[in-house]
């Protein structure tokens, strides 16, 4: 199939950047997005052009490493589907495809589709651990973990971290990410420690690396490749505002 | 422990704030809503009601709730916009291309049904508290000619006389919209906001906050309805 890509181009963080318009042709319906963006970019360098800069790393939907804005959504138009999962069946010939970068105060562009995902791990740096002590390394089964304790605390480390949730939200907010962080170890016993402080922590990140507040339209679940439940959302809310008034969360 | 002046500045604690005020306003809403609906049991009922308001506990009870009232009103707004304030800034750069998946109309339009609430509820003052707007009809209740002192007065009439006024009505009927449009978004979203997680609990909110905001929308605007189209009269 032939598309028309109108893919945002940006040199470097102080540039200001615009829409380009490339043709590709021949695309097969097995690619995938990132594949049909390496044919692009093939062309470009025989052209003698900039290939278009995007991340990528393991192109199976589990590092969430890619991430690009198309057709207005975060990771493409199918539901729970990393870009690099995302097939080309889904386009049809003579699509035009929009593709621009995360767009967030806390996400500066770096380059084209690239930007710099570094407030995220500022913010488990917060927050996103468990303390233990060093020495020998205990039992496997010496803690032992109810099913649906271990099942809550799966889905949401499901999480890859690669930033829909604040892409698709009005607000660039990133709850849906830190809640996913903050409801995994709080689902655990290992992390009841550091509960109250860690929802503190965290929160409190999120403002100063100039993330937006949650309206609760809910973009971030309905974007998210991992699916991660609002409901973790609501979770810290309540950790956040017991500890806030003296309790324990 | 963080300091409380950083919690408090925070998004999280502000949305809170947000959150239980608006719950507090919609419960006012709820008292508000049923003593309008005495207009339909005539005459003395309404008035001997709002006169009860009024006097309950030597006048001092009214101030109470007005003082109560006004300060969830102002941390309400200065919190909305406050937040607005700071989303919008969360995002300096646009999309060429946005698709929305689970927004609504009224969760994306909050802030301006919002902003034409506080506008509302001015004029609303205006009207039926202070008589600076309409006063013709605010006179009706307490007709100077009638050298009313301690009589109750009649804000049946008030009302009736003022929305037999189509233009009064239609502001009225169309601001009962911009409620129901807020809280079609906001009954929920608190619920949400105070970090309710209950499975039963939550999907049964999701359906009655928006059910609650039409019922709230259509009582306030059945006053109005009733006197225009003739079923309530002086
Ligand atoms: C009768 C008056 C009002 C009632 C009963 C009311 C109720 C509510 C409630 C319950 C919420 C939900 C809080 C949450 O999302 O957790 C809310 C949100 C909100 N309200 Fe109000 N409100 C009223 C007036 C106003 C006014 C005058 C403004 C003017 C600025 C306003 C602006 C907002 C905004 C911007 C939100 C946030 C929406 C969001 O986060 O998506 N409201 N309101
Ligand atoms: S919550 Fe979902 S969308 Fe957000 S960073 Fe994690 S995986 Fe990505
Ligand atoms: S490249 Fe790893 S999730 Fe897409």
């Amino acid at each position: 199939m032939n598309l028309r890509l109108h893919i945002w181009r940006q040199a470097g963080p102080n540039d200001t950047g615009m829409l380009k318009t490339y043709d590709v042709a021949n695309v097969s319906e097995h690619m995938s997005f990132l594949e049909m963006l390496d044919v692009l970019n093939e062309d470009l360098i025989a052209k003698g052009e900039i290939p278009v800069a995007f991340d990528h790393d393991c192109r199976e939907g589990i590092c969430g490493t890619c991430g690009m804005v198309i057709n207005g959504r975060p990771h493409g138009p199918v539901a729970r589907t990393t870009a690099c999962q995302l097939h080309m069946r889904t386009f049809k010939d003579g699509d035009e495809i929009y593709i621009e970068p995360w767009r967030a105060k806390a996400f500066p562009v770096l380059r084209d589709l690239v930007v710099d995902r570094g407030s995220f791990d500022r913010i488990i740096q917060t927050g996103g651990f468990v303390s233990v002590n060093t020495g020998n390394a205990q039992d496997g089964n010496a803690i032992p973990i109810s099913k649906p304790d271990a099942d809550r605390a799966m889905d949401a480390a499901a999480c890859i971290g690669c930033g829909a949730c604040v892409a698709a939200c009005p607000n660039s907010s990133a709850m849906l990410f830190t809640a996913a962080k903050v409801g995994h170890l709080a689902s655990l016993p290992q992390g009841q420690a550091e509960r109250s402080s860690r929802a503190m922590n965290m929160v409190l990140q999120m403002d100063a690396e100039g993330f937006g507040s949650c309206t609760n339209h809910y973009e971030c679940e309905a974007a998210c490749p991992k699916g991660i439940s609002a409901e973790f959302i609501a979770q810290m809310n309540r950790d956040f505002i017991s500890t806030t008034f003296g309790g324990k969360a | 422990m963080k300091a409380f002046g950083d919690i408090w500045r925070s998004n999280l604690f502000q949305k809170w704030l947000m959150a239980v005020s608006g719950l507090l306003l919609v419960l006012f809403l709820l008292g508000h809503l049923s003593g309008n609906l005495l207009v339909f049991l005539g005459r003395e009922q309404i008035n001997e009601y709002a006169h009860g308001l009024r006097t309950m506990g030597h006048g001092m009870i009214i101030w109470v709730v007005r003082l109560g009232l006004l300060s969830f009103f102002v941390l309400h707004v200065t919190s909305a916009i406050t937040l607005a304030r700071r989303n919008r800034a969360a995002r300096p750069a646009k999309y060429h291309r946005v698709e929305s998946r689970a927004s609504t109309l009224a969760s994306r339009t909050m802030l301006y049904s919002g902003l034409l609430l506080l506008s509302y509820v001015l004029y609303h003052l205006a009207h039926f508290t202070w008589g600076a707007v309409h006063s013709e009809y605010y006179a009706q209740a307490c007709p100077p000619s009638a050298g009313c002192v301690d009589c109750i007065p009649d804000v049946y009439s008030m009302i009736v006389s003022s929305f037999q006024q189509p233009l009064i009505s239609i502001t009225y009927l169309l601001s009962m919209i911009m409620v129901g449009l807020h809280l079609n978004h906001a009954i929920a979203s608190a619920v949400q906001t105070l970090g309710v997680t209950n499975r039963r609990i939550v999907p049964v909110m999701r359906i009655l906050g928006p059910g609650l905001s039409i019922i709230i929308a259509l009582g306030f605007s059945s006053v109005p309805l009733a006197i225009i189209l003739g079923f309530v009269k002086i």
